[in-house]
């Protein structure tokens, strides 16, 4: 058994990953390693376009830290615990000159300072970007800076479980997916910060396609419950085949939703603002319109269309030259002369592993820590804000870095015996998994898994459509147990990683589910039909579902943190 | 041309071979081609892709030698491009091959620490300003996601011992030359040099493979002129270049009968160059005359105003 150690192991190299590794190596007396699934500028952190919110105060002198605090309250729909918040939008600002520092290219004003736009929800212009690749410069920028410092990679060794006992963390098993090997990584402190879980939904979000919670669901394995799994962003408008965002200017700039019927279906919902309601009342139109048959395509490749033609051809080329780009190479459509099949996409994961305290992202297992979207500390409740999630990830991963580095010193190298036999039931699986032929294949249940998720715990939901997703996805938990690939390679065995996504999104699923059915009321993105208003009286409260070693799932809550704002409701 | 066939180059990790995947031609991008032939076709065909909208960098490969990050290529852009049905599909080139059109990039990220791949801010730097003009000089250099088409396609790379640097490396080198808040420029134009900065071939290929439109070529030229400015002109490459620049103004037309002895020095010239020399006279390829005589073009005035026009271009850069 190939194994390494070292004080501090951490899993994921996307912004939380690498900043918690920048933060962690600082104490030269600790050795410091990351893991990662993909080579590091790979990460999602790079998909972010609009930009990171921190309340500098350049483009308009009014902002302030306690408004950036209030609107994060407020968009999460008072869900978010507002000590955490306050902690986050209080840290911002220095972190965006931090970054700036460390040689992020963001835009700039007329006086040469960070440049700042408006965003949804914002109430002052607080926005800092860079064009539209904010997230690719920031993640990029810290590569860099890891370099620079030596940060120990280990590429492509993708996260199977991580290890504890009664004394806290052991470490992590990893399948090293060049070599074919299991390998254990023994350490003080593990820091995950593996990303979201958009996958859930398969093709219907825009998340990359490795987006499968592999740390949520090891977390979850190894007794650390979920937090508010069933709050989950979407996005009216993604490319109909891969759910590649396009844009919210075609609807503003005078887009057209057509149906199967070539009506503007939005004057049935919102006949005066059309086209430019807000993101959920269109995302449950399109919907609608495709449940009740007036959409094109079936199941989940159905479509709506957004027909921009009637612009012409030179509003087009002038006003949407870049989304006009994004649809032809990624649907093959022209807008200028052809209609763009259209659908909502899953956007965003608010839910992620239990963290408890927001100031050293620790989990309630000693020596486990989380940030990024794999987390939940929460800062976004049930929903969050535009710009949030790039500052999320860069701030929450400083902080479990540093938090890292003061927990390692006071804690010992636990025992080995753990990652042992994990180590020993990973091969046996990897080994069994490459010669196995039988049983019903990983994408066949994957898709049923993720209709069912689209169709039951999606945009729509009420109680019917929960449980019936909720019976799909047991039955695909059982048949994953007797499914098969067709791939015997020991070398980059990417269809033994399939299998191992496949099995962290049913076990995330069955949690939204969960969380979905149980919170009987309607709060930011999660929308009940049968229970359509807020519930302050019963769900100011986070769900926390937890996974037991018997494969059965038990909800619990805990009271929303406030400090000084009770909940009003939420108007824009 | 209704059935698409991809010729895949396989490997395992051991043997290579060819395996033909045919399907029916549709409206799909080249990654979700792939995408289909292993869900539909061959679980076990290997490549690598994430965020399958050009951000990350994951998922390029060769297509009849050229490289294309799959998830932005339409099948019916090859299809039109080579004007065929029946594609070659190989791992980019000049990268170690994993599996199948899986490549490492871990090499190459060692390779890159060589030229300060970070900021290197001047000392005293404490505010956070820089004006938008000057984040304009390299802002374009950061759009690269280092996804390799521009070394796949890289000429000198696939003749090059390990010396010779891939070009989304220049790139990050440039980015940091270029951008004001840093002071480390000229020792990374140094550390180029010695990574044989002047065999770029400028054949091009970099720019033009590269999805994001970066033009590397023109960036490579950029630092060439920097070497010199700062005096480093002393080398074979530099000696080139002046002739070049020398023969432009002087004549308008390249004498080629001098280009060898300028560069290599009169005594390596004639070790190196004297049977090649004879065999190019013999066969008329070249004009002994050459060396002596040689007139301006007609227009040779025009040429000059442009080489002035371009030296003020420089500057103002």
């Amino acid at each position: 058994m190939r194994s390494y150690k070292y004080d501090i192991l951490i899993v994921g190299a996307g912004g939380a990953g690498m900043e918690a590794a920048l933060n962690a190596s600082k104490d030269e007396n600790l050795s410091v390693g990351v893991i990662t699934k993909v080579f590091p500028t790979r990460s999602h952190t790079g998909a972010a376009q609009g930009g990171m919110n921190a309340a500098l105060a350049y483009r308009d002198t009014t902002d302030t830290i306690e408004s950036h605090v209030f609107d994060t309250v407020k968009g999460s729909d008072y869900l978010g615990d507002q000590d955490a918040i306050e902690f986050f939008c209080g840290g911002m600002p220095d972190l965006a000159h931090e970054l700036e520092g460390m040689g992020v290219p963001f835009s700039r004003d007329e006086n040469g300072d960070i440049a700042q736009r408006p965003f949804g929800g914002a109430s002052h212009p607080r926005c800092c970007y860079a064009q539209d690749k904010t997230g690719h410069v920031i993640l990029h920028t810290l590569f860099e800076n890891c370099l620079k410092n030596g940060v120990t990679f280990h590429d492509e060794y993708n996260l199977l479980d991580v290890a504890t006992d009664e004394n806290g963390v052991q470490g992590v098993v990893a399948i090293d997916l060049r070599a074919g090997d299991i390998v254990s990584f023994q350490a003080k402190v593990v820091v995950l910060c593996t990303g979201g879980f958009g996958r859930v939904y398969w093709t219907r979000t825009t998340n990359a396609s490795n987006m499968t919670g592999d740390g949520v669901a090891a977390a979850m394995r190894a007794g650390v419950p979920i937090k508010d799994p069933e709050m989950v962003q979407f996005h009216p408008t993604g490319l109909s085949s891969t759910g590649v965002l396009l844009s919210e200017a075609c609807r503003g700039e005078g887009g057209y939703l057509i149906n199967n019927q070539g009506e503007r279906f939005m004057s049935r919902y919102a006949p005066t603002k059309m086209e430019l309601g807000p993101r959920d009342l269109v995302a449950r139109s399109i919907e609608t319109e495709i449940k009740e048959g007036r959409g094109f395509g079936e199941g989940m490749k159905s479509w709506v269309l957004l027909d921009m033609r009637h612009l012409g051809a030179e509003k087009i080329l002038d006003r949407l030259p870049q989304v006009r780009e994004l649809a032809m190479k990624f649907e093959g459509v022209d807008m200028i002369t052809d209609p763009v099949p259209i659908r909502p996409a899953n956007h965003y994961s608010m839910g992620g592993i239990d963290v408890i305290d927001p100031y050293t992202c620790a989990t309630a297992i000693p020596g486990l820590f989380a940030a990024g979207e794999c987390s939940n500390i929460s800062v976004h409740g049930a929903n969050r804000l535009g710009g949030n999630s790039v500052a999320e990830v860069c701030f929450f991963g400083k902080h479990a870095g540093i938090g890292a580095r003061e927990a390692a010193p006071t804690r010992e190298f636990g025992g080995t015996d753990k990652l042992e036999s994990l180590v020993e039931s990973w091969e046996a699986c990897f080994k069994k998994m490459r010669r196995k032929r039988s049983g019903t294949h990983i994408y066949e249940i994957r898709d049923k898994m993720a209709e069912a998720m689209w169709n039951g715990v999606g945009i729509f939901r009420d109680a019917e459509g929960i449980k019936a997703a909720m019976a799909t996805v047991d039955e695909c938990i059982e048949l994953y147990k007797n499914t098969h690939i067709d791939d015997s390679s020991k070398v980059y065995n990417n269809a033994f990683m399939n299998y191992v996504e496949l099995g962290n999104v049913l076990t995330i699923a069955r949690a939204i589910c969960m969380g979905a059915l149980d919170r009987e009321e309607s709060r930011g993105s999660h929308s009940r039909s049968d229970f359509p208003e807020r519930d302050d009286v019963n769900f100011m409260k986070h769900s926390l579902v937890t996974l037991a070693d018997d494969g059965s799932y038990s909800i619990d809550w805990r009271d929303v943190k406030v400090t000084k704002y009770e909940p009003q409701e939420r108007t824009y | 041309m209704d059935t698409i066939t991809f010729n895949v180059r396989r490997f395992d990790g051991e043997d290579a071979w060819n395996q033909e995947y045919s399907f029916k031609r549709q409206t799909i991008t080249l990654l979700g081609a792939l995408n289909m032939i292993r869900e539909e076709l061959d679980d076990s065909l290997c490549f690598t892709q994430a965020c399958r909208h050009s951000i990350c960098g994951s998922c390029a490969i060769t297509v009849n030698g050229s490289a294309y990050l799959a998830c932005e290529t339409q099948l019916d852009e090859l299809i039109d491009t080579f004007q065929t049905n029946y594609f070659y599909l190989a791992p980019l080139n000049n990268f170690p091959v994993v599996r199948d059109l899986v490549v490492s990039f871990d090499e190459k990220a060692e390779k890159m620490s060589k030229v300060m791949p970070w900021m290197c801010p001047h000392e005293g730097r404490h505010d956070h300003k820089q004006s938008e003009a000057d984040h304009q000089k390299y802002q374009q250099a950061t759009d690269c996601v280092m996804c390799g088409c521009c070394a796949s396609g890289c000429s000198e790379l696939r003749y090059s011992n390990d010396n010779y640097l891939e070009p989304f490396i220049m790139n990050k080198a440039y980015r940091f030359i270029r951008d004001s808040r840093d002071e480390k420029g000229e020792d990374r134009v140094k550390i180029i040099l010695e990574n044989d900065l002047w065999k770029c071939l400028h054949c091009n290929q970099c720019a033009t493979k590269c999805p994001k439109g970066i033009p590397v070529s023109s960036e490579i030229s950029y630092m060439r002129r920097m070497a010199l400015r700062m005096g480093e002109d002393k080398s074979m490459g530099a000696r080139h270049a002046y002739c070049f620049r020398d023969d432009l103004i002087k004549t308008g037309i390249l004498n080629e009968a001098m280009l060898a002895v300028k560069t290599e020095g009169i005594v390596k010239c004639a070790a190196n160059r004297i049977p090649f020399t004879m065999r190019m006279v013999l066969s008329g390829k070249m004009n002994p005359l050459h060396v002596m005589l040689q007139k301006p073009v007609k227009g040779i005035d025009g040429v000059r105003k442009l080489y002035e026009i371009s030296q003020k271009m420089d500057k103002e850069d």
